[in-house]
């Protein structure tokens, strides 16, 4: 189920915090609030961890990984990266990367299984998320934008893409990351989804300003009720159909 | 789309207010001061400013009015006919002509006294003419008192009209009086309206919200109508009316089963037909009310028959429900909600407007490419919490967290923690602990406690600080602070040591006499050298680079060009001649022609040959003109002569009066002094005084 949450007032939660499978990152604040939104819903499963990326609060905007690593960007400081490490499960592996482009999270974006990239990412970059994510990874664009960190968010169970995707694309999009994939919105009406968003294979976070008709879209696409979760073709057809046209 | 916002209009003030208004306006933003004295021109220009002020302020003020009241014909035709019914048509169009008249005028008068400002030959007359000008002005304003009261009466209406859209999902209540329509907008919106058990208690239009299928949804609650010709209906009913009329909606019409309302079932029956052209192209749902009172098993066979065929008529659904036991109640409001929306999305799919979502309306599957099984991955405790019904079940309504706030006194209630979305009420959380320690700001966490690490008794030791791959730890001597005290009080012995001994030997140079006077000579020199730096330092004057600094010298001090020729005579060098060399040497004026100063003595030319004179002729004629054609090439101070006067003394008094006429009159400081002083009256100035008798005279 998805929850919706606020970093000190800002909407876009994916900047502040990054989520996967085995581990929650958050961005220190001036308060434990955002912290404990995660620490609620997630502390008896995975390790939710305070951290800072080169001592800048966009944790969620410069780091990417899933449940096997996680990729932090060359700027890190040798104090975070040894903190990560002591945080996180002995499965993950952490890893800096060389990158020109050092916010990884909005050039990548992954699942367990497959990333897709940025299209100007180094060949060294590409190697070491194969390797250390364990992923296969494709060089694409989402609705044009080569931003696909930024742009769209998928899990294991399915996916969501800028609402200006082409239909053709989503179904390349689709044959590609193996999961269905939709194109929606977030706080209410925003195409960033992967700065709006954060979100696993059981559970996400939503902006404040997300809409129940697109908190629909994302717990039934991301299958976050189960198997009981219901079909939006069919549900939401009429109402999403009266919203947008 | 267009959103409807009759609160931006701003206030008209009355016909004086008006006036009051643009006269302060006009003596606050315009010059005040004003002399007889003043160039007329100025006199003109400053009344011109301030009728044209006056004028301009006006059209603004007039302007806005005229534009920000809605336009009947630009608005939404169900605005049009409410304003229609509620403020009448004409006299709000008539209203708004008059104050666009009115403006129109006064741009006229402004012309027209502008162009008679022009001819003003006084400051007096001047004056007479903006005050009739400003006068006119102000009484044309007058006159459209009653229209500004009256738009100032409809804006106050207007701005207190319910926001309604009347575009989107819109249910509408009707039927007669007192059927419970104001009711069942209670029920199932927030709105609040009031109920009162008699007839005609709602008399306007109310809106109330609600949500249903992720949508948000408007409820119109309208006025009771009566069965009678449209032409006899009054102002409550017809707005019900106007409403029915231009609103794209599903509309709920009410039929009180008991007949508690005073209307028999027959009226209610006979008001439905006459007003069904209404109901044309419009979702519509036969409510039969207050079951309660009067079930629909028990109710006479002729009256069931009667709401039947109503329903059959007029091909719509007929539903039951009573306001007081809720029966019935969600039932019409879904079924009205679903065949409204069912309504829009036919229309929309008939268009083309949805080959624009579709991407968002259909969910793309994925074909395999490869026999790969890419499995979620949930973990074990989350797979448990979840048959649990901890999170994730089906019934597990989306929520906003209550946990990023500050602690509420319900935050122990019972009720209230089931809101919270802390999913594990056994957990203390961050943000619990938090307040407890002093709240934000003051608590800070320890990051160490969520280490995950193989010993957890190691969590909260020191970690060594590393640097260039070793550890600084290993670099630091543990009796590092001893012996820097060992060494510092060494180091004071042998200060006190040094200075014991030098207190006890004398200074004796080790120097002879030779030696000391030698030194006492260069420390001399030295020392005039730095006084003499130091007065030349004293000129305060640009420094100029030496290059430049030595040619000005030798082009103007002959001094320098005497000590060269000495120094190199000395030397033994030919000095003849030796400085026309030199770079700063100043250059003489060349002669041009051959004849040189010849050219303006009389030359004697009487034993030359006649070939010589001429060439002198011709010598002296190119001379006259080289110096014409220089006085035009040059741009340089010409002779009087040459500026057209005869001499010196033209010039100068050509100069003086060229002065004279550019000083305007300008009083004794500035145009604004009109300081008299003392006018001495020779008869009182005259003659002996003596004292005491000074004032008499």
């Amino acid at each position: 189920m998805a929850t919706r949450c606020q970093y000190e007032s800002s909407n876009e939660i994916g900047v502040f915090s990054s989520l996967t499978n085995s581990y929650a990152l958050c961005a220190i604040g001036g308060s434990e609030n955002f912290y404990s939104i995660f620490e609620a819903e997630l502390a008896e499963h995975i390790p939710v961890i305070h951290t800072s990326i080169s001592g800048v609060r966009m944790v969620g905007n410069m780091t990417v990984g899933n449940r096997r690593g996680l990729l932090v960007p060359s700027t890190t400081t040798d104090q975070e990266l040894q903190h990560l490490r002591n945080s996180l499960p002995d499965g993950v592996v952490i890893q800096r990367v060389e990158e020109r482009l050092s916010a990884l999270g909005n050039c990548i974006t992954c699942n367990d299984h497959v990333a897709l990239i940025h299209t100007d990412l180094d060949r060294e970059t590409e190697d070491i998320i194969s390797d250390v994510l364990g992923v296969e990874v494709f060089r694409q664009t989402v609705a044009g934008n080569a931003l696909v960190g930024s742009y769209c968010k998928f899990t294991n169970q399915g996916g969501i893409v800028h609402p200006r995707t082409t239909v053709e694309d989503i179904e390349e999009l689709s044959s590609l990351t193996c999961v269905p994939l939709v194109a929606g919105t977030v706080n209410r009406g925003s195409d960033v989804l992967g700065g709006g968003m954060v979100v696993n294979d059981w559970c996400a976070f939503v902006g404040m300003d997300t809409t129940s008709t697109e908190i629909s879209v994302v717990e039934s696409i991301f299958k976050l009720k189960g198997e009981a979760g219901g079909d939006i073709v069919k549900d939401m057809r009429a109402s999403l159909i009266d919203q947008l046209s | 789309m267009v959103v409807y916002n009759f609160k931006k209009i701003g206030p008209v003030p009355s016909a004086t207010d008006m006036v009051d208004i643009v006269l302060t306006r006009t003596q606050r933003k315009t010059p005040t001061v004003i002399h007889p004295g003043y160039k007329i021109s100025r006199i003109r220009s400053f009344y011109m400013r301030k009728v044209k002020f006056t004028q301009q302020t006006i059209a603004e003020r007039l302007g806005n009015i005229v534009e920000h009241f809605p336009r009947l014909n630009d608005i939404h035709p169900f605005y049009a006919d409410l304003m229609n019914i509620l403020y009448d048509r004409d006299h709000y169009k008539l209203a708004l002509g008059q104050i666009n008249t009115a403006k129109g005028l006064i741009d006229s008068l402004s012309r027209d006294y502008i162009r008679l400002l022009k001819y003003g030959d006084s400051l007096y007359r001047c004056k007479q003419l903006k005050r009739a000008a400003l006068g006119r002005m102000c009484t044309i304003i007058k006159r459209q008192k009653s229209a500004f009261a009256y738009l100032e009466e409809v804006r106050k209406h207007l701005s207190r009209l319910p926001a309604l859209d009347p575009h989107t999902r819109t249910l509408l209540v009707t039927g007669y009086p007192n059927v419970g329509k104001s009711s069942f907008m209670n029920k199932v919106t927030r709105a609040n309206v009031d109920v009162q058990p008699y007839a005609f208690t709602t008399k306007s239009l109310f809106v109330g919200h609600m949500d249903h299928r992720y949508l948000r949804w408007q409820v119109i609650d309208t006025p009771g109508i009566l069965d009678k010709p449209l032409e006899e209906r009054n102002t409550i009913e017809m707005q019900a009316v106007t409403a029915l009329a231009h609103l794209q909606c599903a509309v709920l019409y009410f039929v009180d089963l008991s007949e508690q309302c005073g209307y028999t079932v027959e009226q209610q029956c006979s008001l439905f037909k006459s007003i069904k052209p209404l109901f044309a192209n419009k979702q519509l749902i036969l409510v039969v009310n207050k079951i309660d009172v009067q079930p629909w098993e028990t109710l006479e066979q002729e009256k069931k028959k009667m709401i039947e065929g109503l329903s059959e008529s007029a091909n719509c659904s007929m539903m039951l429900m009573s306001n007081v036991t809720e029966e019935g109640v969600m039932d019409v409001k879904s079924a009205a909600c679903d065949k409204l929306l069912q309504a829009r999305v036919d229309q929309r799919v008939v268009g083309k407007k949805v080959d624009d979502v579709m991407n968002r309306l259909q969910v793309f599957h994925p074909s395999a490419r490869d026999d790969e099984t890419r499995e979620a991955f949930i973990p074990e405790s989350v797979a448990q919490a979840r048959k649990e019904g901890r999170i994730g079940s089906a019934d597990h309504k989306a929520k906003k967290s209550t946990t990023g706030y500050a602690v509420t006194k319900n935050d122990g209630n019972e009720e209230m923690a089931g809101r919270n979305s802390n999913p594990d009420p056994g957990r203390k959380t961050e943000r619990d602990i938090m307040w407890e320690m002093g709240g934000p700001g003051v608590y800070s966490m320890d990051y160490r406690k969520n280490y995950d690490l193989a010993n957890p008794e190691h969590k909260f030791d020191a970690i060594p600080e590393i640097m260039d791959g070793k550890n600084i730890a290993d670099y630091v001597d543990p009796d590092i602070d001893a012996k820097l005290a060992a060494l510092e009080a060494e180091e004071d012995q042998r200060m006190a040591e040094n200075q014991a001994a030098r207190m006890g030997e004398s200074d004796e140079s080790d120097l002879d006499e030779d030696e000391e006077d030698a030194i006492t000579k260069i420390r001399t020199v030295k020392a005039v050298s730095r006084e003499k730096s130091g007065i030349n330092r004293k000129q305060n004057t640009p420094v100029m680079p030496r290059s430049v600094r030595g040619r000005q010298k030798d082009k103007h001090d002959k001094a320098v060009l005497d000590t060269i020729q000495s120094h190199l005579g000395g030397l033994g060098v030919e000095t003849e001649g030796i400085t026309k060399n030199v770079r700063g040497r100043k250059r003489e004026r060349k002669d041009r022609s051959v004849g040189g100063d010849a050219m303006d003595e009389e030359v004697d030319t009487t034993n030359m040959s006649s070939t010589q004179k001429k060439k002198i002729r011709k010598e002296k004629k190119d001379g006259e003109k080289r110096e014409q054609s220089l006085a035009r090439s040059h741009s340089r101070p010409r002779e009087p002569s040459q500026v057209g006067l005869k001499d010196e003394e033209a010039r100068k008094v050509a100069t003086k009066k060229e002065i004279t006429a550019k000083r305007a009159f300008n009083g004794l400081s500035g145009e604004g002094d009109h300081r008299k002083t003392v006018h001495l009256v020779k008869w009182m100035n005259t003659g002996k005084k003596r004292n005491g008798t000074h004032n008499k005279r």
